[in-house]
């Protein structure tokens, strides 16, 4: 009897010290994965899925366990999802789409301690509330650079911003219009509800009283088809069309190929995807392992800002200052290239060296055009799809 | 301007025909069987998609989905029926609740058979311009109006002349009468549960035509269609289509004369506007009664 207590005694310290080495901390995914923004949810999901892959292989001491709760697309379903994750012991969360709802999800984080970090909110207020423990790798402002930035280039006088009442989307257009007015730009917006199906009033009011040489979409891909399909049919007169998030995608290209020649979108890189880095190759071979797919803008940005919370995660872990703040800490020290560029984090968590780049839909290809330097080909002006 | 108030109120006409399509079956089963059926909005995504499988698998013209969704949704119809068909008490507030329910479910099913992303149809045929003078539309919103006016002339003729649409109209005004008259309710709510299945595959198959779909936009197409019915009134058929008409020409004159953001604040408005001073809608009993 006392031989056989021993060696259950024994077996259960040596289960102990397994675990002990093996440091495994959870990680909790706040995301939508039903609702209106389970398709940009889902798709974010799949790069975080991704970074935890490629965090367990390469870092041998610590495992991140991903703990995924959906939020239905709705910011009390988004606080409640927070809640659920800091009850079942997350050391912080990564996920969150739509401003409106990260904005009270990263509240309820902060409250409860936990760092928290997404790209899917673009609206400034995210940043200027004062949240401590919140960081984000993408802002307006860098899609801002990147549409203004084509416009100046490509040098056309007039502009239309049709744009969605949606506060992030809104934003956005205000502040390119603020930006194109002072360079003699002539700028006409039109703001429309996100409920809208039919977009032939507002092009024909871009036709006939804008006749404008530049049409720029502020929106989600639905708005984009729409507005397209309503351009092709009234054809006005502009010499280029740009929208920015989900737009320049070859998914978008092989679902809707009469809509999208030469249609320009923000990009963070061109189609084929060509990596270069030992990162983005290692991402690039990962992703297609786990989704059996060609990864996208959306798994990138996902891998991204989870990949630099895992790295946080792990320098906490070995300071001990898991449980005194440590992971936002350390966020604040992040200094890196990543797959989007250069990462550093100001003290509203905001990731000031975010640009995107301009990518235009160029047969089936994803042709990159806007800065200079990233360009792998020129832009096809004047080109519409009509 | 006055082409542009043209072109408004020529899109306002078609986009109020296809509001007209899909409410045309939730209208049916509201004036029958009182009962508000929440999810026939995603029954007419269950069509949309359909369409979608039927042009991207097999590589047909979305309109060639129409049997195929006709024969699906009208049986989805039916099991709806037979859930719904089981409530004995306050048959009114518990459809409610439960088709709500069932709502949720075909759009997680949907969303799990078709994911989440944006679809729309490919054809060029349907998305190419339909011109009339200075007026510009597609062609499959001109398809698809024709074909709503259609349903809506034989719907209105099969619920005043045919033996099974009066019995509908019978158990509607008084179940227990009807009863007595011979008509077996039961299955007289079934067959306009089929019927409404029926509308709703040719709804779906036109949005997925003219529109985008995604798994989330069955609720926006019950509650557009709810309000369209309220408007109407209560069991008036040709009333849909002319509540429909105002409300699709007065968003987009919205659009024209003021701010596309405005668009859903004037429709609902217009709803208000119309309960306020007539309380029973366009159409509704009271005023046909008088």
């Amino acid at each position: 009897m006392k031989k056989a207590t021993s060696i259950v005694l024994a077996i259960m310290a040596a289960a102990g010290a397994g675990s002990a080495t093996a440091e495994e901390l959870l990680v909790g995914v706040q995301i939508p994965l039903t609702g209106p923004l389970a398709r940009v949810g889902m798709g974010t999901n799949e790069g975080i899925r991704v970074a935890a892959e490629v965090f367990n292989k390469t870092n041998g001491k610590h495992t991140i366990r991903l703990v995924t709760v959906d939020d239905e697309s709705a910011p009390a379903k988004a606080v409640a999802a927070v809640e659920k994750l800091a009850s079942e012991g997350v050391v912080a969360v990564t996920g969150g789409y739509g401003s409106n709802n990260i904005s009270p999800a990263s509240d309820a984080a902060n409250k409860l301690g936990l760092a928290y970090i997404t790209s899917g909110g673009v609206d400034d207020g995210l940043v200027e509330s004062g949240r401590k423990n919140f960081f984000r790798i993408n802002n307006t402002a860098g899609y801002q650079k990147a549409l203004v930035g084509l416009i100046s280039d490509l040098g056309v006088k007039s502009v239309s911003i049709i744009y969605s009442t949606k506060d992030a989307t809104a934003g956005l257009a205000t502040n390119v219009q603020k930006t194109l007015a002072p360079k003699g730009i002539k700028v006409a917006m039109h703001a429309f509800d996100p409920a809208i199906t039919d977009f032939k009033p507002i092009i024909n009011k871009v036709k006939l009283q804008d006749r404008s040489e530049f049409i720029a979409m502020v929106g989600y891909e639905n708005d984009y088809v729409g507005i397209l399909r309503a351009a092709r049919v009234l054809k006005p007169q502009a010499k280029a069309i740009a929208g920015v998030w989900s737009l320049a995608t070859p998914k978008m290209a092989a679902d809707f190929p009469d809509l999208m020649p030469n249609v320009y979108g923000t990009a963070v890189l061109p189609f084929p995807v060509n990596f270069t880095t030992p990162e983005g190759k290692t991402f690039g071979e990962g992703y297609k392992k786990l989704h059996n797919k060609e990864p996208d803008y959306l798994g990138q940005f996902g891998y991204v800002q989870s990949m630099l919370l895992f790295e946080a995660i792990a320098r906490a872990a070995d300071k001990g200052t898991l449980q005194k703040n440590g992971v936002a800490e350390e966020m604040r020290k992040t200094d890196r290239q990543t797959l989007i560029g250069r990462v550093q984090f100001d003290a509203n968590g905001d990731n000031r060296n975010f640009t995107q780049r301009m990518g235009q839909h160029q047969g089936k290809q994803v042709v990159l055009v806007w800065p200079k330097e990233s360009a792998n080909g020129k832009p096809v002006f004047p080109g519409v799809p009509w | 301007m006055t082409e542009l108030i043209l072109q408004a109120v020529y899109s306002g006409l078609l986009q109020g025909g296809s509001y007209a399509l899909i409410a045309l079956g939730l209208a049916l089963v509201f004036g029958a069987m009182k009962v508000i059926n929440l999810a026939h909005g995603e029954l007419v995504l269950l069509a949309a998609y359909i369409a979608y499988t039927v042009e991207t698998k097999m590589g047909w013209n979305p309109a060639m989905a129409i049997p195929i969704a006709v024969l699906v949704v009208t049986a989805t119809s039916a099991l709806l029926y037979f859930v719904v068909g089981r409530i004995k008490t306050n048959r009114e507030i518990n459809s409610l609740t439960l088709t709500y329910g069932v709502g949720v479910i075909l759009t997680n099913i949907v969303l799990m058979i078709w994911s989440a992303d944006v679809r729309a149809t490919s054809s060029s045929w349907m998305q190419e311009a339909f011109v009339v003078g200075e007026l510009y539309s597609m062609r499959s919103e001109v398809l698809f109006f024709g074909v709503s006016i259609v349903l809506i002339v034989a719907l209105w003729w099969w619920l005043s002349r045919s033996w099974y649409g009066r019995a509908v109209r019978a158990v509607s005004s008084n179940r227990d009468a009807a009863k007595l008259m011979g008509i077996n309710p039961g299955r007289t709510e079934l067959v306009s549960f089929l019927v409404a299945g029926l509308l709703a595959a040719f709804a779906g198959v036109a949005l997925f035509s003219y529109g985008t779909i995604t798994p989330a936009t069955g609720s926006v197409l019950t509650v557009k269609a709810f309000i369209i019915t309220v408007l109407a009134g209560i069991g008036s058929i040709p009333g849909v289509l002319i509540g429909a008409v105002l409300l699709g020409i007065a968003e987009s004159l919205t659009v024209t004369l003021a701010s596309s953001a405005l668009q859903e604040l004037a429709g609902m408005g217009l709803f208000l506007l119309v309960l306020f001073v007539m309380p029973n809608g366009l159409f509704g009993a009271t005023r046909r009664r008088g």
